[in-house]
């Protein structure tokens, strides 16, 4: 065997094995690699006879999933609240509770529970007047998930995100929701 | 030549070889299931109709025989005249394809790498859908009956981004980037070396894709979430009636369905997978029987794709009944037998309109089995309720004894097994012990969960397995089929049937 091949093999599974439960914040290894500010065809960087890969005026994603009702939610201080995202028919939030370094709290999957492949809870952090100040995110990445042998995370499971530096002397309140679920 | 393009050749050649033994092999043993398939079938095929049931193993099929037909009975998809059995495996990351130097085989495959083997012709890894095992965007037979002109169209009862629809449908890296938006999921740096830009189709969200490729002309299923405002701009851009709104997140409803027409339609019945039969049978008034069964759906998608043939050419369609697997992950066998019967149904519509049509070549098959599901004989336990395995020591002919060696065993010990799991035994949630379920065999009388029922099934995990699955079929061609086949070899069966692959 090629030794790039066994090489690539070995990094693919110390990649895999480091990359569950994770508690990151923006601007990860895991996000993009720089993406154009402007309308852009996505294509593949290899397009073979027959597979379409054009996908006219899609606007390719700058970053990763942002939930709008992070602008909006102004909690009040010393409050987690939590805002709409796609998914909000398959779980349950419960246990919120902010400190000066985290918010945190428990994640519940309510529907087609045999296998949690993603998931990603984000979080908004609030100054006294309700400015959103920053954001972080939980990921769960299920990689080789059958490989693993079955369930990868259990029905409920806590989070916690920590609360970026920049934030940590003026955060009062938090915002909490999941853009990313795929569970079947 | 490049080592890409050697393993590709050498693959190639396999595939061949591999297509020529197979038909030497069914010349040879499946003569009358040739004959009475050529005569049920004009003998050239313009549709193909490809069933699958999500996690169906053979004693899936078994276990729905005997339920709804009995011993002596059988499921319509097995009145088909070819049989045969497939292997499912997948490979590793990185791997090359069979007969490479750098080949290496993974024996349990998820719905995404299998999905990408009969629909591209490829082995891969796990989580991918539409790409090698090294990363490679592969032409889908679906992608290739488009641009060949044929109508198309994609059926599942799951999230229609799940894995199995979206194998025709898309390129990703990983099965878990189904949106509505990117995410680092998305990625697999294992596989790339370094994050792709956004601009790469393999990082594209599924649902981005599906709303803007135009693969499909009929799109029916669920995963509405999975869909917004833009997507259905774009689809409507594109021609699609939709039915429900993804930009409100409305759920179509089998109504819906019913007065749809046109040559592109696109409804998703529930934000998520849809709901199974036996809770829309039992809650006959719920917002959830609203959502269209597996045959209707079938069968709507069929009259659509029939309807807008043009220039000769017919349609490609697929039809997954996804809940099996769903179902067979949770060891819930009851909702599983009702989800076979479901699958059974729209078999049997689409071999209705291929005994009326007369060119249209019918493969019910499945990706994977599920959960190591298994009939155990009336009154009998599983090792998994049991104080130890069985015995096995032979003291007659102790050349007979193995090890670990074990004098005795087999108990069942009533902390693992507290009563049957459909019966007794209900509310315990640690209990392994089988559940029961009466058949036309048994006496009127005879209930399910009971033990008088006939029928004992068993789980081995809550998992895939690596078992061969059946595969049924009908039609000029289907004879490719039988005796013994590798995932792979589907997508050459159905791609030489529609005459888009040599």
């Amino acid at each position: 065997m090629p030794l790039k091949i066994i090489l690539a093999i070995v990094i693919a599974a110390v990649t895999g094995a480091a990359a569950t439960w994770l508690v990151v914040d923006q601007g990860d290894a895991g996000d993009p690699a720089p993406g154009p500010s402007s309308e852009q065809r996505v294509v593949a960087d290899t397009s073979p006879s027959g597979a379409r890969t054009s996908l006219p005026g899609l606007v390719p994603a700058t970053g990763g999933p942002h939930l709008t009702g992070l602008e909006t939610a102004r909690p009040s201080p010393g409050t987690v609240v939590q805002v709409q995202g796609p998914f909000d028919d398959r779980f349950i939030l419960s246990d919120l509770s902010l400190t000066a370094r985290r918010v945190a709290g428990e994640v519940t999957i309510t529907s087609d529970v045999s296998e949690l492949l993603e998931l990603e809870v984000l979080a908004g952090f609030y100054d006294a007047r309700g400015n959103l100040l920053a954001t972080g995110r939980f990921r769960h990445h299920a990689t080789d998930h059958h490989e693993a042998g079955g369930r990868t995370m259990p029905v409920a499971a806590q989070f916690a995100i920590a609360v970026p530096a920049r934030a940590r002397a003026t955060a009062v309140s938090a915002a909490v929701g999941i853009p990313v679920l795929v569970n079947e | 030549m490049s080592t890409s393009a050697r393993q590709r050749t050498t693959f190639g050649a396999l595939i061949i070889l591999a297509g020529l033994s197979g038909s030497a092999l069914v010349s040879v043993t499946s003569a009358t299931a040739d004959s009475a398939a050529k005569a049920g079938n004009a003998g050239r095929i313009k549709n193909v109709i490809y069933l699958l049931g999500d996690g169906m193993g053979t004693t899936h099929v078994n276990a729905a025989r005997e339920r709804y037909y009995g011993a002596d009975g059988n499921l319509v998809m097995e009145t088909m005249p070819t049989t045969g059995k497939v292997s499912t495996y997948a490979v590793n990351k990185l791997s090359g394809q069979p007969g490479s130097g750098d080949f290496s085989p993974n024996y349990v495959t998820d719905s995404a790498s299998a999905a990408t083997a009969w629909a591209s012709g490829v082995k891969t890894y796990n989580a991918a859908l539409g790409v090698d095992a090294k990363g490679a965007v592969v032409p889908t037979l679906m992608e290739l009956a488009k641009n060949d002109g044929y109508r198309t169209g994609n059926v599942s009862t799951a999230e229609i981004t799940d894995a199995t629809p979206a194998g025709q449908m898309s390129h990703a890296l990983a099965r878990g980037c189904q949106g509505p938006n990117y995410s680092a999921a998305c990625q697999d740096t294992s596989i790339t070396g370094a994050p792709l830009p956004t601009t790469d189709i393999r990082v594209t969200p599924i649902a981005d894709q599906i709303a803007r490729n135009g693969t499909a002309d009929v799109i029916l299923g669920g995963g509405l979430s999975r869909f917004d405002a833009a997507d259905q701009s774009a689809l409507e851009a594109q021609g699609y009636s939709v039915l429900g709104s993804p930009a409100s997140q409305t759920v179509a409803t089998k109504d819906d369905l019913a007065a749809a027409s046109g040559d592109k339609v696109f409804g998703l019945f529930n934000k998520g997978n849809l709901t199974i039969e036996k809770y829309k049978r039992q809650n006959p008034q719920s917002a959830q029987a609203a959502e269209p069964t597996l045959p209707a759906m079938t069968e709507k998608a069929i009259q659509l794709l029939s309807q807008g043939t043009s220039a000769g050419k017919g349609f490609y369609l697929q039809v997954e009944g996804a809940l099996i697997d769903k179902r067979s992950h949770a060891n819930d066998a009851a909702q599983t037998l009702e989800e076979m019967k479901a699958f059974d149904e729209a078999v049997r519509v689409a071999l209705d309109f291929a005994k009326r049509d007369g060119h249209t070549l019918v493969i019910a098959t499945a990706d994977h089995e599920c959960a190591g599901f298994n009939i155990i004989e009336k009154g009998t336990y599983t090792n998994a309720e049991a104080v130890a395995p069985p015995g096995n020591v032979d003291a007659g002919n102790t050349a007979n004894n193995s090890t670990p060696s074990r004098a005795s065993g087999g108990a069942k010990d009533p902390l693992r097994s507290s009563g049957i799991v459909n019966g007794a035994g209900v509310n315990d949630v640690k209990n392994f012990a089988p559940a029961t379920f009466r058949t036309v065999d048994d006496p009127a009388s005879v209930q399910d969960g009971t033990p008088e029922a006939s029928l004992w099934l068993s789980y081995l995990s809550g998992n895939h397995t690596g078992a061969d699955v059946p595969v049924f079929a009908y039609g000029a061609g289907s004879e490719a089929t039988g005796g013994s086949i590798d995932n792979t070899d589907l997508f050459g069966i159905v791609g030489r049937a529609l005459r888009v692959t040599s």
